[in-house]
């Protein structure tokens, strides 16, 4: 498009008529769990869709019975360390691949991406056999400690260090820059927007556990949200909506940094996009 | 693979080249990863859970600690084998303080909290034992857990649900609660004779039943009314289930009669142990498995084809409907609470009664009140009583040191004494294993003001003395019930019974063969 148009009349009515036609179909499920979680157990199938006899009840014991307090510190911890660590880890590797040349390079890439290709899960046993022989059951670090590097973030950041001019490491060198000087002043600020969506998918499918926290905490002081989730949906037969309620509580902390972290999420997945 | 090769393309100017030689030495990487990963399969396979059906639920991992080190179990196997049980090792052990009990359970919310009172009561009434309650999150969790953990991760005493029962004996890692009744000189004969014949094999009591349950028909008392039904002489057989169905159709004060689902641990799997049993067949050969171990079921017999005709008939032609898989557990209740097109009745635990009475005190089922919901015995076929136990067990690990062991037992005798069970089994609604549980407050004045809450321990009570009465042990018995229940699922929508059956029978068959070869290779 070289020149672009402002739609107007029934263009503009149209794409608005749209947009809210799929707006409704993203929040319907939302709003229902919105007010299914505000209604006491015994109205829920009453006006489903209508906040009717609203009350904090259900979300109080939905609270009390997952033991969700406690179980959101353990996973904002968790998510926290596993964040920061992919990160950290997903930045360096990135820079050995991109940048240094060492023998093997391929090879070693190679096999960082083929272990893309081994579910989770065909290594839950494995791994749970090395957290408990290092004693690491029912811990952070036990709940933490396989997630801390990653493959993809290697990957995902390597390929942005791939596109960086190479003029730019030439003239960083010119300037006396060092490795780490040229990582810290010129590549990881270049590649700031994919390290924030690499933070918030990090943090988000830390979150998101439910198998590895299942299988390494057999104490419920160490069990995460998703855990705390599975208690709830233990059949109440007279609270229906019991995790419905839970469901809200733990959806809240990801809400609200989608929230905060939007704008910086749009602006990394555009930028870039246009040449300027 | 491309993914790969595309930003080194672009980057080298011999790409062709480089790139062939980097994707042969990718494939040879990631051959050795697969075969690696089939490497460590092969010990999953090994470990006793590779074959499984796609609908078991994800949480169940397979753990590497599940490899049965026993001989197969085909003569019986003399007491003195099994580790051995010193109850004077808790007088030595607790001069010194109280023994710490780590007790690992599958109670969730309610049933979780009274159990919790019961252990601290327990600790503040005595200095020989402390016990520690670690809730698992269920009882699949528990199972998971308990099989991936070695010896110093597991709990001193852990409660199982009644499929478990081969599993658990398989691990080797317990000491079979005979040992202890043996050496403590405890007189078992207030615990109901079925509650232990469940978790009883070729002679030897493994475990001590805690909470049982059993399946009952919930009904509403005003629907039976509306359609000129007696709520006082509910539908006892099959037959009559749908004859019910049909008279409340006709008459329009329900949509439908009985809401029937296929849940693996309810109307599918469970039930269909629950009916053979009723009926005086046996699911698997061997006598369930208790007089050596089954290799294979019988459920797709001739009697198992008539009863599911005879269900399928309840749905089709006896104005039944089939509510589905209902995963949570409610789905049922709540098709009885449906304010467009309502069920009149359900067949479920007895487990749930408080919660379902609580449920319909809300109000949530319009029109009725508490004292409209009827409770009868489960309706079989030839409409015979009795029950197969359901609910779980309690079982001590093995190899924590005699005074864990010792005090495990202690605590146990405690959770199955009459003054215990009566309140366990007044505040949550399960069957007490105890029968003297039933002349102690708060039961009796429980069962006497509401005799709803009896039906179960009735069906209990009632149960013939005959070898069918102890339910399936089977290995693989989990992954059998999701196959059975898949049967189920396909007749209750208007399969073949026979074939449907025959089906699941061969896939179960194929599981348990293969446990069994697993057993086997493992000894």
């Amino acid at each position: 498009m070289a020149t672009s148009t402002q739609p107007h009349g029934w263009r503009l009515a149209g794409r608005y008529a749209l947009l809210i036609g799929v707006a409704v179909l993203v929040l319907f499920p939302i709003w229902v769990m919105v007010v299914g979680a505000f209604k006491p157990g015994n109205k829920v199938l009453q006006d489903p869709l209508l906040p009717t006899s609203v009350t904090l009840d259900t979300l109080r014991q939905a609270w009390r019975d997952g033991n969700l307090g406690r179980s959101l510190v353990n996973s904002t911890v968790v998510a926290l360390l596993v964040t920061v660590a992919q990160v950290v880890t997903s930045v360096l590797s990135a820079y050995a691949f991109a940048f240094l040349k060492f023998p093997g390079r391929t090879f070693v890439f190679g096999v960082f991406l083929a272990t893309l290709l081994v579910p989770f899960e065909a290594t839950v046993v494995v791994n749970r056999e090395t957290i408990q022989d290092l004693g690491w059951l029912n811990s952070f670090q036990g709940l933490a400690v396989p997630f801390l590097a990653t493959a993809f973030g290697t990957f995902l950041v390597r390929q942005v260090f791939l596109q960086l001019p190479k003029d730019l490491r030439e003239a960083a060198r010119m300037d006396g820059l060092g490795h780490l000087g040229f990582l810290r002043e010129v590549a990881v600020p270049l590649a700031r927007p994919t390290l924030g969506a690499l933070a918030l998918f990090g943090f988000l499918s830390s979150w998101n556990q439910y198998l590895w926290p299942t299988v390494i905490s057999t104490d419920d002081d160490w069990d995460t949200v998703q855990s705390g989730l599975r208690t709830l949906s233990q059949a109440q037969i007279d609270k229906p909506n019991l995790v419905i309620a839970g469901t809200v509580i733990v959806a809240l902390p990801i809400f609200l940094i989608l929230l905060v972290f939007q704008r910086q999420l749009v602006r990394g997945l555009t930028a870039g996009a246009v040449k300027g | 693979m491309t993914t790969m090769r595309t930003p080194s393309a672009a980057r080298t100017a011999n790409a062709s080249r480089s790139a062939r030689r980097r994707a042969t030495s990718a494939v040879a990487v990631i051959g050795c990863l697969v075969l690696a990963a089939c490497g460590s399969g092969k010990s999953i396979l090994e470990a006793g859970n590779e074959v499984r059906p796609t609908t078991t639920p994800p949480t169940t991992v397979p753990g590497q600690t599940t490899v049965p080190t026993a001989p197969p179990t085909t003569e019986p196997r003399p007491i003195d084998s099994l580790p051995s049980c010193d109850m004077s090792a808790l007088d030595a052990a607790a001069a010194d303080g109280p023994v710490e009990l780590l007790f690992w359970h599958g109670m969730s919310n309610e049933l979780g909290r009274e159990l919790e009172r019961i252990a601290d009561e327990y600790n503040a009434s005595q200095q020989r034992v402390e016990v520690r309650l670690e809730f698992q999150g269920g009882y699949e969790q528990t199972i998971d857990k308990y099989l991936q953990s070695n010896t110093d991760n597991r709990p001193d005493l852990v409660q199982m649900p009644e499929y478990t029962v081969q599993l658990m004996v398989d691990t080797q890692s317990n000491v079979p609660v005979q040992a202890c009744m043996d050496d403590a000189g405890y007189d078992a004969s207030g615990i109901l004779p079925s509650a232990l014949g469940a978790y009883a094999t070729e002679s030897i009591q493994w475990a001590m039943p805690f909470n049982v349950s059993n399946p009952v028909l919930y009904f509403n008392k005003k629907v039976f009314r509306d359609a000129g039904l007696d709520p006082e002489a509910p539908p006892l057989t099959l037959a009559e289930l749908a004859e019910y169905g049909r008279t409340i159709q006709a008459t329009g004060a329900a949509s439908y009669g009985v809401a029937l689902d296929s849940a693996p641990d309810g109307g599918g799997g469970w039930f269909l142990e629950q009916w053979l049993a009723k009926e005086g067949e046996f699911y698997s050969d061997n006598a369930n498995g208790r007089s050596a171990p089954s290799t294979r079921v019988l459920f797709d017999g001739p009697t198992g084809v008539e009863l599911l005709t005879g269900l399928q008939d309840v749905v089709v032609n006896g104005g039944g409907v089939y509510v589905g898989e209902n995963p949570g557990g409610t789905d049922a209740f709540l098709k009885l609470a449906d304010t467009s097109a309502p069920a009149a009745m359900t067949i479920a635990t007895s487990a749930a009664l408080g919660a379902v009475l609580q449920f319909v005190a809300g109000g949530i089922i319009q029109g009725i009140g508490v004292e409209d919901l009827g409770v009868a015995p489960m309706p079989s076929p030839s409409g015979a009583p009795g029950t197969l136990i359901g609910g779980a067990s309690l079982w001590i690990t093995a190899g924590r040191g005699d005074a864990k062991a010792a005090a495990a037992f202690e605590f146990v005798q405690h959770l199955v004494s009459p003054e215990i069970q009566s309140q366990w089994a007044a505040a949550t609604g399960y069957v007490p294993v105890n029968a003297g549980a039933v002349d102690v407050e708060p039961l009796r004045t429980v069962y006497t003001a509401d005799p709803r809450f009896k039906v179960a321990y009735d069906q209990v009570a009632q149960t013939p003395d005959e070898p069918t009465s102890n339910g399936p042990v089977l290995g693989p018995l989990r992954e059998v019930r999701v196959t059975a229940a898949g049967a189920m699922a396909q007749i209750l929508n208007g399969a073949d019974p026979a074939a449907a059956l025959a089906d699941a029978a061969t896939l179960a068959n194929s599981l348990i063969a293969d446990y069994n070869a697993r057993r086997d290779n493992a000894g």
